[in-house]
């Protein structure tokens, strides 16, 4: 294995790992903005993660521009879902959730 | 190398299965659709994978696709499914 | 077992288990969110398939479009539900 496989490599196990955290937070978390937060961080550190590791294994510009176009597409939906439905749980009045709290 | 990709994205599809059960836990709408949020985002990095493993360059614009109507299925939701009957008693401050 | 089969038998479990549950379940907006789902994971397996243009068109027609027009249905149905009683 080469330099950049290893490095390939390490960096596609952490967007992995990060998918797998935002997963376990949409299971684990007890209140909708919580969940929200858990699928952020899947969102664009786990697809983020993953686009660099295979950016590193291809070398043709065309799919590394595109590789980069679908990460900035997805964070910019990923911001604009996060809020609307922020927005949208708090105008149906679901609270917050305290550490006091059953969840 | 294209081997451990592919084993990387058997995880990430075990890790949809898993998601599957906050789809049939709920309990407020927004959960239920926030998974399969989560489905279209880990959607993308798998079709990515399987691109890479299959060198097969056409499912990068499949994913392209995926990103984009992730947007559309999540803002539809907020926008038009998802009001109850406190929101219209409540001040709408936006 | 290899790294395609496994991915292929959670992918069949996966979309056998969404579209059974879509069509059981009661509630409306609870099957809507399914479909979307099963339009994904349908999405992914035509892509696994070697259809790549095919997975393309299920991912924009089957899960996106098609999801946010019954998205949009089911608030309609739940406005109407709510207006007759007053």
């Amino acid at each position: 294995m080469t330099m950049t496989e290893i490095a390939s490599f390490i960096l596609l196990l952490t967007g992995a790992v990060f998918f797998f955290a935002g997963t376990v937070g949409l299971l684990r978390f007890p209140d909708v903005y919580t969940r929200l937060h858990a699928l952020a961080k899947a969102d664009n550190l786990g697809l983020g993660f993953i686009v660099l590791g295979l950016l590193l294994q291809t070398s043709s510009p065309a799919t590394a521009l595109k590789l980069i176009l679908i990460w900035l597409l997805a964070l910019a939906a990923s911001a604009t879902v996060g809020f609307l439905i922020a927005r949208r749980a708090r105008q149906n009045g679901i609270v917050p959730w305290q550490s006091g709290d059953r969840p | 190398m294209s081997n451990l990709t592919l084993i990387l994205s058997v995880f990430l599809l075990a890790n949809l299965l898993v998601a599957l059960l906050r789809v049939a836990r709920g309990p407020t709408p927004a959960d239920r659709l926030l998974a399969a949020l989560l489905f279209g985002t880990t959607g993308v990095a798998i079709l990515l994978l399987l691109a890479f493993a299959t060198a097969s360059a056409a499912l990068l614009d499949a994913a392209l696709v995926f990103a984009l109507l992730a947007a559309i299925s999540g803002a539809a939701f907020a926008q038009r499914a998802w009001r109850e009957e406190q929101a219209e008693a409540m001040h709408d401050d936006d | 077992m290899t790294p395609a089969l496994a991915f292929d038998l959670l992918l069949i479990a996966a979309l056998l288990w969404s579209a059974a549950r879509a069509l059981t379940i009661a509630d409306v907006f609870h099957a809507v969110v399914l479909f979307i789902v099963f339009g994904l994971l349908m999405a992914l397996a035509w892509a696994r398939l070697g259809a790549p243009d095919i997975a393309l068109a299920e991912a924009a027609i089957g899960a996106g479009l098609t999801g946010a027009l019954l998205l949009d249905a089911v608030g309609h149905l739940r406005a109407r539900q709510r207006e007759p009683e007053q």
